[in-house]
């Protein structure tokens, strides 16, 4: 058994040779046109002009990895710089609206502050109880599209040191000039998707109160299952 | 007298199996003739203020139309019957399995089952013509099934770089842009539409064993089959609903959402749209 292992290993070395020669070209290339970049813009442009939607998301995750990273910190402020920064790029108010879909207008302006607030503790704290089960994983950042000027998409890739990696890209939704995050999707579900199908079937079937009731009743045994930790 | 026996056998599991494609043939017709049943037309036009919703701006990849469930009646009673079954017999055997066999061991189970299902992953292929896939399929199964030891290794993507091309008969339909019809929850397979049902019919019929021993040979062998694949997968997927019930606020419509999502993606990729 061990025998065929190696031998399995053996036979991938030459393609891993390869891989790391090809890498090292990349990295030498992308040195070569960082340093290119960074200074063309004193010559072109006045402003650094950081907010694209890539940086807005590299920035966010490697912030957000940062803290997963730091144990030393206790967990408490750990989950509020978390949220600080969470709370910085997302469209939280677009995200609730969405997810409500049509229903959205036919509530009164107060519940759907009371929907909005409800929503947004809701995501907050689903994002926060991953927070133990970090262990080790990268995020590579592959590609950008641009759909029209106000929307783009980021694709990454979250790298587990075992197994397949899961692929997340951002939605991003342009307004007055700074990009923010409207959408989620995992291995290519939409969370907001995902949630407009699953409230509007309450809504449907139930009404807006069981809603808001069942929402909140998720949230606190979310925040329960937290503070546990 | 023995092989007028075997002949008997054989007219009957033909009838069975042209029963079951009539019957399935027939809700195809049914859901697809009835504009309410059929999944695209339902849910937009039926509610006006779905419609406006509409007319206002989406932003890309956002849809503000809601799926049409017109077997909900069906389809709620028959997801609690599945919660059940996992809850009382899946979940305790795939975890008393996973206490005896280690998870190399199951893993290697599992990709003995998936090199066991080459032939619909094959014919679907060649079906949207799409002829490199189909051929590293083949070449896939000649490797694993020799130098992976029956499947149970996966040296044809370690050793060669041949990538599976997972592919099947619900796929084809929705490749060819003939509707899937409604959702539906079967009991034992889970979510499904009306065209990947009759995939599911169709694809199981391309297994050739069936057509070369008797019937009750067949269905024994077949279930037994399904139901250690699904203890094999549930082991690998320990908490899987536990983490799905965490986040949902109705997990009916999480599950049939998360279908649909990625049946939808799974079509686009065979599109080779990259998003």
């Amino acid at each position: 058994m061990t025998g065929q292992r190696e031998k399995m290993e053996n036979m991938m070395m030459p393609s891993s040779i390869q891989r790391f020669l090809q890498r090292r070209a990349i990295v030498t290339l992308t040195l070569t046109a960082a340093l290119v970049l960074s200074l063309a813009p004193s010559f072109f442009i006045a402003p650094a002009f950081a907010d694209d939607p890539m940086s807005v998301v590299k920035t966010t995750v490697d912030q957000a990895l940062d803290v997963l990273r730091d144990t030393q910190t206790p967990l408490a402020q750990r989950q509020d710089k978390l949220r600080q920064i969470v709370s910085a790029t997302f469209d939280f108010t677009e995200m609730a609206k969405s997810a409500l879909g049509y229903h959205w207008k036919q509530i009164t302006p107060a519940q759907q502050q009371e929907f909005t607030n409800a929503f947004v503790a809701f995501i907050e704290d689903s994002y926060l109880s991953k927070i133990n089960e970090y262990n080790g994983q990268q995020v590579s950042f592959l590609r950008v599209s641009n759909e029209g000027p106000q929307y783009s998409q980021v694709a990454t890739d979250i790298v587990q040191p075992k197994g397949e990696p899961i692929h997340v890209n951002y939605r991003l939704l342009q307004e007055n000039g700074t990009w923010k995050i409207y959408d989620v999707t995992v291995d290519s579900i939409s969370i907001i998707a995902n949630y407009r199908n699953q409230f509007n079937r309450v809504m449907n079937n139930s009404g807006y109160n069981t809603l808001i009731s069942d929402l909140k009743s998720k949230q606190a045994a979310l925040a329960a299952s937290l503070a546990n930790h | 007298m023995e092989s007028q026996m075997r002949s008997g056998a054989k007219q009957i599991e033909r009838t069975g199996a042209l029963w079951a494609m009539l019957a399935s043939s027939l809700l195809a017709v049914v859901s697809f003739a009835t504009p309410a049943l059929s999944q695209d037309a339902a849910p937009l036009s039926s509610n006006p203020a779905a419609q406006s919703a509409a007319a206002a701006q989406t932003p890309p990849g956002e849809n503000t139309g809601v799926y049409s469930d017109p077997f909900s009646g069906f389809n709620e009673p028959m997801f609690t019957f599945n919660l059940k079954l996992d809850d009382w017999v899946l979940r305790p055997v795939a975890s008393g399995y996973s206490f005896i066999a280690p998870e190399p061991v199951r893993e290697g189970v599992g990709r003995f089952f998936d090199n066991a299902r080459v032939i619909p992953r094959f014919a679907n292929n060649l079906f949207q013509l799409k002829l490199a896939e189909a051929s590293t399929e083949v070449a896939r199964f000649g490797i694993n099934s020799t130098l992976g030891l029956a499947g149970f290794f996966d040296p044809a993507q370690e050793l060669f770089g041949l990538e599976q091309h997972p592919n099947d008969f619900g796929l084809t339909i929705r490749y060819y842009n003939i509707p899937t019809g409604p959702y539906i929850m079967l009991p034992f397979f889970g979510p499904s539409t009306v065209g990947d049902t009759i995939g599911l019919v169709a694809d199981g019929a391309m297994n050739p064993m069936d057509y070369l021993l008797p019937t009750w040979i067949t269905i024994t062998v077949s279930a037994g089959q399904r139901a250690s694949e699904a203890v094999n997968y549930r082991s690998l997927h320990m908490n899987q609903f536990e983490e799905a019930d965490r986040y949902a606020i109705d997990l009916y419509g999480a599950v049939q959402d998360a279908y649909l999502q990625t049946r939808d993606h799974e079509v686009k990729k065979l599109h080779d749209e990259q998003w």
